[in-house]
């Protein structure tokens, strides 16, 4: 009897949960009235296996969005309100979000990272669903159709630290010889597209790729392959953790100090110097899209006031950095847009509404600053969905991280494997 | 089959029907009416997380025939879902093979790489088995990431499926489409556990050596309960690309191994219903969470970052602990009680 006193209660449970399930999603949130605001969906992967950077870009957005709907008056006098869901990097899930927010009228989306993005693109691309990707690998991009970047993708990234590294470190005689230790999935494939498609113009030698699991917890025996290759220079493209992992295993192999040790963007945030430990990461290149904290530009203030009243621990963060910023571009785009077709056209949401943001919204995008939160300016070029095309080169230096050079522009790579002709 | 009070069978093929009552024939009448007219009732949105159900209930069936009946534990099995969804993307996009072709060779791949994965089964079972299924999922997502003829790291793009020329896009085309397959699933699984095969599986199931003993080829009959639970996985994973336009290995993450087992045991092992209950029951409380979570959060900002949406992978594990402790067999054995007390109300014992 006891048992079945315990079990009711459980199946009642169960049963309301899936009975109200479909009546909540019917509920869709808070609705606006007509005329009031601009739907946009973005996700954050909050959860799952990449909190370090889901949490502080979802802050970001948070932040974001209340500096634009309270201070600036959102985009064109409309607010802008966003569906936010947290994917949970689960790939599966991040195609019925996407449908979510297709089916809720939103008329933009964002993914925080390239493999959300990687997930939903598919659908998007099908329905002519316009969306950005705040970190961007180039499976996202080429070819190059409604999926668009606010930065350059991950194949910059290895150009930019490449060249960075021929013309200020690089002080031997032939070809430099490096090695790559990249996140499998589109982050690592993307820094990989770059190497394999620059790295002989450049003249440097590849002399081992190693791939890393998102939850490493080890990679000692990786990298004493890469040792035995003796390379000048390691490039890491990954997450904060496991980039984290790599760093401490390569300075208990000895491998740092010593061997130049350069980092893509998606780990180079204060979360790798907070999981790594200062003392390990220092000295160690990076390359960002962002200005750094410490950079005096006009937006900086607003920034900082923000992220110090809501979400001081995210402060240095360059992720909440970065959506922050994407969500000033999407203002702008939602502005141009506001302005070419009037509201009415994109309030209803659906194909008409997405193409009005992608042709008068995205594609009409000219030298839009980030208020100098980004190196460059987003504009859009024909047949490169990458909107800003300029990277900084980084260093960490006494535990902060410092810039070492002015805006580098990246220039468009070709991929004819993704279809680029 | 337990039947209502006063209905018998006077033949053999009353025997074997499936759906025997009126009320049962009228039952499924209504659900296959909801069913069919959905796309009405539904908006896009649910008909995706439809879509994702139907695939689920799919691969997890076949894990039922595979865990539920023939006792052959797997924690590999979107490894194997993973198998079929390449093996659909590379004939279609890259060899011009019909999408029902490539649904079937999806199946059969998936299940011959099941069955090599399903040889160790004659010599171990039980937890030892359970790892060599771990490692089935391993090794091919390895594989996966790492042989360019499947796109690496980066995966593929796939086509929209399409049938005599007609090309699945919308989610309600999409709908239909997963909703046949899973049908067709499930009555074939249905009538494969009530054959020979069937009951051979459930023997090994109950006891491997008195099976022996009984004439029932142990390794051979282990194999096909290998082949059979990939070939349903397989198929799945065909169906997963096909709506998803897309696929990589991100896609096959072990911990859905792990929520597949969770499934059959909430839904109820050995049960063809098990796996439908258990697979609705789990999505939907993963829809609930990612619905309710941006609410939650607004609600309680001082609760830790990602806490809201990051309760689900919790009252997973809770619903498996719990269906361990209070109903190892099962919300389908609940419905064949609730049933049962349904039938003799109000004049229960």
């Amino acid at each position: 009897m006891k048992t079945r006193r315990i079990i009711l209660p459980v199946l009642i449970l169960m049963v309301l949960i899936m009975a109200i399930s479909p009546l909540l999603g019917a509920c869709g949130g808070t609705k606006a009235k007509a005329g009031e605001v601009l739907k946009i969906g973005m996700m954050t992967p909050s959860t799952g296996p990449v909190p370090e950077k889901g949490v502080p870009g979802q802050h970001g957005i948070q932040d974001a969005l209340l500096y634009v709907n309270n201070e600036l008056g959102g985009a064109a006098g409309h607010t802008i309100q966003v569906d936010w869901r947290d994917s949970a990097y689960d790939m599966a899930k991040v195609g019925t979000i996407v449908q979510d927010f297709i089916n809720s009228g939103d008329i933009l989306f964002t993914t925080h990272s390239s493999s959300e993005m990687k997930a939903a693109q598919g659908v998007a691309n099908q329905n002519g669903f316009p969306g950005l990707a705040t970190f961007i690998s180039t499976m996202n991009l080429h070819p190059a159709l409604h999926i668009y970047g606010p930065t350059p993708d991950y194949g910059d990234d290895w150009a930019a630290l490449a060249k960075y590294y021929m013309a200020n470190i690089w002080k031997g005689t032939g070809k430099p010889k490096m090695a790559l230790h990249l996140l499998s999935g589109s982050v690592g494939q993307g820094t990989q597209d770059g190497a394999k498609a620059m790295a002989d113009q450049l003249g440097i030698e590849l002399v081992d790729i190693e791939n890393h699991a998102i939850s490493t917890t080890s990679e000692i025996e990786s990298l004493t392959r890469i040792k035995t290759k003796n390379p000048d220079v390691l490039i890491i493209s990954g997450t904060p953790a496991p980039t984290a992992v790599i760093l401490k295993n390569a300075k208990q192999l000895g491998m740092i100090p010593g061997m130049t040790v350069m980092c893509a963007s998606a780990s180079f945030t204060k979360a790798l110097i907070d999981l790594a430990g200062a003392d390990v990461v220092e000295g160690v290149y990076g390359v960002f899209h962002t200005v750094s904290w410490d950079d005096n530009v006009a937006g900086m203030a607003k920034a900082t006031e923000y992220v110090k009243k809501y979400h001081p621990a995210d402060y240095g963060n360059m992720d909440y950095l970065s959506t922050w910023n994407t969500v000033l571009l999407i203002r702008e785009i939602l502005t141009n847009a506001v302005k070419a077709v009037g509201y009415e056209a994109l309030s209803k949401g659906g194909a008409e509404a997405w193409k009005a943001v992608e042709e008068q919204g995205i594609q009409k995008l000219k030298g839009y600053k980030f208020e100098g939160l980004q190196g460059g300016t987003a504009t859009y070029t024909p047949g490169d969905n990458r909107l800003d095309k300029f990277l900084r080169i980084y260093q960490v230096k006494g535990g902060k991280i410092v810039a070492l050079t002015d805006w580098q522009e990246a220039p468009l790579i070709k991929y004819p494997q993704y279809g680029d002709k | 089959m337990d039947l209502p009070a006063g209905t018998r069978n006077y033949s053999y093929s009353e025997d074997v029907t499936i759906f025997r009552t009126g009320t049962q024939k009228f039952l499924l009448a209504v659900l296959i009416l909801v069913l069919l007219t959905a796309p009405i009732w539904f908006g896009g949105y649910w008909l995706t997380v439809a879509n994702l159900i139907g695939i689920t209930i799919i691969s997890v069936t076949g894990l039922n025939i595979l865990t539920g009946y023939c006792g052959q534990l797997s924690i590999g099995h979107a490894g194997f879902m993973s198998v079929g969804a390449y093996t659909s993307a590379i004939l279609t996009s890259r060899f011009g093979v019909p999408f029902l072709a490539a649904l079937l060779c999806a199946g059969f791949l998936a299940g011959a790489v099941g069955m090599i994965f399903g040889i160790p089964s004659l010599r171990v079972k039980g937890f030892y088995l359970a790892i060599s299924t771990i490692a089935a999922q391993f090794i091919i997502i390895w594989v996966a990431k790492h042989w360019t003829l499947t796109g690496g790291a980066a995966g593929m793009e796939v086509m929209p499926a399409s049938i005599l020329g007609f090309e699945i896009k919308t989610p309600t085309e999409k709908y239909y489409l997963v909703l046949a397959i899973t049908i067709i699933a499930i009555f074939v699984a249905k009538n494969i556990v009530r054959t020979r095969v069937g009951r051979a599986f459930v023997a090994i199931r109950d006891n491997d050596l008195a099976a022996e003993v009984m004439g029932i080829n142990l390794f051979r009959y282990k194999l096909t309960a290998f082949f059979i639970g990939c070939f349903y996985a397989g198929i799945a994973g065909s169906l997963l690309a096909h709506i998803s336009f897309s696929t990589s290995a991100d896609y096959f993450p072990f911990l859905d191994s792990v929520l597949f087992v969770g499934m059959i045991i909430i839904g109820g092992l050995g049960t063809t219903l098990g796996p439908i209950l258990g697979a609705l029951a789990i999505r939907l409380l993963d829809v609930l969470v990612t619905k309710l979570s941006p609410t939650l959060q607004s609600a309680f900002p001082n609760l830790p970052p990602g806490f809201t949406s990051g309760i689900a992978p919790l009252l997973f594990g809770l619903a498996i602990i719990l269906f361990l402790l209070f109903e190892p067999r099962g919300l389908a054995h609940r419905w064949t009680i609730f049933k049962s007390a349904y039938r003799l109300w109000p004049f229960s014992y």
